[in-house]
């Protein structure tokens, strides 16, 4: 076997794994708290790559209602990417507000919020493609100008050319990953949150303040599902308004996978399957779409709880 | 009128499921296999010039409808061990996967899908399609009311309102519970394999994510407690997108009012999803007895 190749596409895999990872704690951090699976999170992931592409003076086409709509000015990447992500966040908390806490109030059963979110993701799926049509959006290649395209990791007559962009990815990602680690595992907050998840009204009795802890946590999520979006929107393109949607359900896969609710968990599933889907050989390459669905539906039924998950106990 | 008839008929067949508690999402999948069924029968199996006879429709509507029942068995027992959002989960994935196999395989045609299915009705709107889906539609909804009312549907009943004590008071969940998963997949890959024949074309769009959303607000809109519920809520929903275009072509109107009447169907249903689930939980036809809020359970 070529080595090249396999260290080519094992930072493939890691590095499409990492933004798995990253996509998925979004997921894990609302799971963990309210025991309920968000489906907007994609729709969010899908805005925040958007936002970011429309802050750095990217112009839509003329399909949607915003046809040719373009800001009068241009942000540098890296701002345009912080602010693109806040603004993904501020929508999370929006849908929190509108179609979570509702339910949440009124003690609903979790499948009817899975439902409501599933509604929320189609509504803000489709609004997007309402307001600036279906075309695939590029990042203009100037964005990491100062970067070359590719790093060569081998030597001048066996050149292992890596792209610069899958390096930010797999160092964003890094970051971030062991910042919410560090957060939910070291800080006040995480353990308020933690307390939340416990029991929640018992929280708020210990002077815990739940919705605006909830509240945080849903901004925390959809600013790291924005800057998932946008890290990779830049690495491929954005496909549509659907491409979220595709990712959201790999992302589910990365979930269960890792087990439910568990941070380290989702990491380790997003790596995995990741590098599934690199190491797919490329005779079969039609089917690599299938691989996390496969792994999800096995793992399912073989080990509910997932790889690092706690197994589930039923209550009365 | 054909595909409001179709539609309700799906629209019963995630009813059946939910019956006993479980949400699947996984009709699409087996109306795509349905409708893929009856697409390769016809086009590549059997050849008959003229129109194309109605009792082989009909064979390959049982065949369809068989054959998604025993893959639904074969899926549903492990599957059905797991709950709520777990099953929920399971069965997304199963959409997904027989939809990248249908993009893939070879017999399937792959992206194009499969064309000139043959019809047997000359027409051009295909109206006569109703004496076909309109007598499936009522043996559908008289079967699933007559199942409400015997042993085994308050079996499915208990279920859902409690699993535990279902159990407890000797119901088989699992057996119950696979029991009404397998009786929608049949019901779903029937409605395939005669939408195949409706629509002319087949292709892998049939079954998609947003497929599995579309019946969901069917039921969830009509209402989840009772059979006359979904079929309302299909027939309304599939007739709702020709009333906004109308209404969108009255003129006067914005532009963005009228693009949204026109195009957004699908916005259109995602909102009433959630206004739905937020205020009418129950359904906008709920069932005649109040039902008892269920006990929380975690």
């Amino acid at each position: 076997m070529d080595i090249g190749l396999t260290f080519q596409q094992l930072l493939n895999g890691l590095s499409i794994g990492c933004v798995y990872a990253i996509f998925a704690l979004g997921y894990t951090l609302i799971f963990s708290i309210l025991r309920i699976i968000n489906f907007a999170h994609a729709s969010v992931f899908t805005l925040g790559a958007y936002f970011t592409y429309f802050l750095i003076g990217g112009k839509f086409g003329f399909n949607g209602l915003l046809s040719n709509g373009q800001l009068p000015f241009a942000l540098p990447f890296l701002i345009a990417l912080v602010v693109g992500a806040v603004l993904a966040g501020l929508v999370s908390m929006a849908i929190e507000q509108l179609a979570f806490k509702p339910l949440r109030n009124r003690g609903a059963d979790p499948l009817l919020t899975l439902v409501s979110s599933l509604g929320v993701a189609i509504v803000v799926v489709n609004v997007i493609q309402y307001l600036v049509g279906a075309e695939i959006y590029a990042f203009p290649s100037s964005v990491l100008s100062g970067l070359p395209a590719a790093v060569n990791f081998g030597n001048a007559d066996r050149a292992i050319p890596i792209r610069t962009i899958q390096i930010v990815i797999l160092a964003v990602s890094v970051v971030i990953m062991i910042g919410l680690t560090l957060l939910v595992e070291r800080t006040r907050t995480g353990k308020a949150l933690k307390a939340i998840a416990e029991d929640a009204t018992v929280a708020g009795l210990l002077g815990i303040n739940a919705d605006r802890l909830i509240m945080a946590t849903f901004f925390l999520s959809g600013f790291v599902g924005g800057l998932a979006g946008t890290l990779v929107g830049l690495s491929v393109s954005i496909a549509g308004p659907y491409f979220g949607i595709a990712f959201g359900l790999k992302g589910l896969a990365v979930i269960v996978l890792g087990g439910l609710g568990s941070i380290p968990g989702s990491i380790l599933g997003g790596l995995l399957i990741g590098l599934a889907e690199a190491f797919v050989p490329s005779s079969a390459i039609a089917i690599k779409e299938a691989v996390p669905f496969a792994i999800l539906f096995l793992v399912l039924i073989v080990r509910p709880q997932g790889l690092m998950g706690r197994s589930l106990v039923q209550k009365v | 009128m054909v595909a409001m008839v179709l539609a309700a008929t799906l629209a019963l067949s995630l009813y059946l499921p939910l019956m006993s508690g479980q949400l699947s999402l996984a009709t699409p999948g087996f109306y795509a296999i349905g409708g893929y069924v009856a697409a390769i029968l016809s086009t590549k199996v059997i050849h008959v010039t003229g129109p194309y006879p109605i009792p082989l429709i009909l064979g390959e509507m049982i065949l369809a409808g068989a054959g998604c029942g025993v893959l639904a068995v074969l899926i549903g027992v492990p599957a059905l061990r797991l709950r709520g959002v777990y099953l929920a989960l399971a069965t997304i994935a199963f959409v997904e996967i027989v939809r990248v196999l249908s993009l893939t395989v070879e017999f399937t045609g792959g992206a194009i899908g499969i064309f000139n299915i043959p019809q047997p009705f000359v027409t051009a709107n295909g109206i006569e399609y109703l004496l076909i889906a309109l007598p499936m539609l009522i043996c559908a909804a008289l079967f699933v009311y007559r199942l409400e009312r015997i042993g085994v549907g308050r079996a499915l009943v208990a279920i859902r309102e409690d699993e535990l004590a279902a159990d407890a008071v000797g119901i088989n969940p699992t057996r119950y519970k696979v029991l009404s998963f397998a009786m929608g997949a049949m019901l779903a890959g029937a409605v395939g394999a005669l939408s195949a024949h409706f629509l002319n074309t087949w292709n892998a769009r049939q079954g998609t994510f947003d497929a599995s959303i579309a019946v969901l607000a069917f039921v969830l809109i009509g209402g989840s407690r009772s059979f006359v519920g979904p079929i309302v809520g299909a027939m309304v929903l599939t007739a709702l997108p020709e009333g906004l275009r109308a209404v969108a072509g009255i003129g006067e109107l914005p532009v963005w009012l009228a693009t949204l009447l026109r195009d957004g169907r699908v916005i259109i249903y995602g909102l009433l999803i959630v206004i739905c689930t937020l205020n009418f939980p129950q359904g906008l036809i709920a069932p005649r007895q109040p039902v008892r809020k269920a006990v929380k359970s975690s």
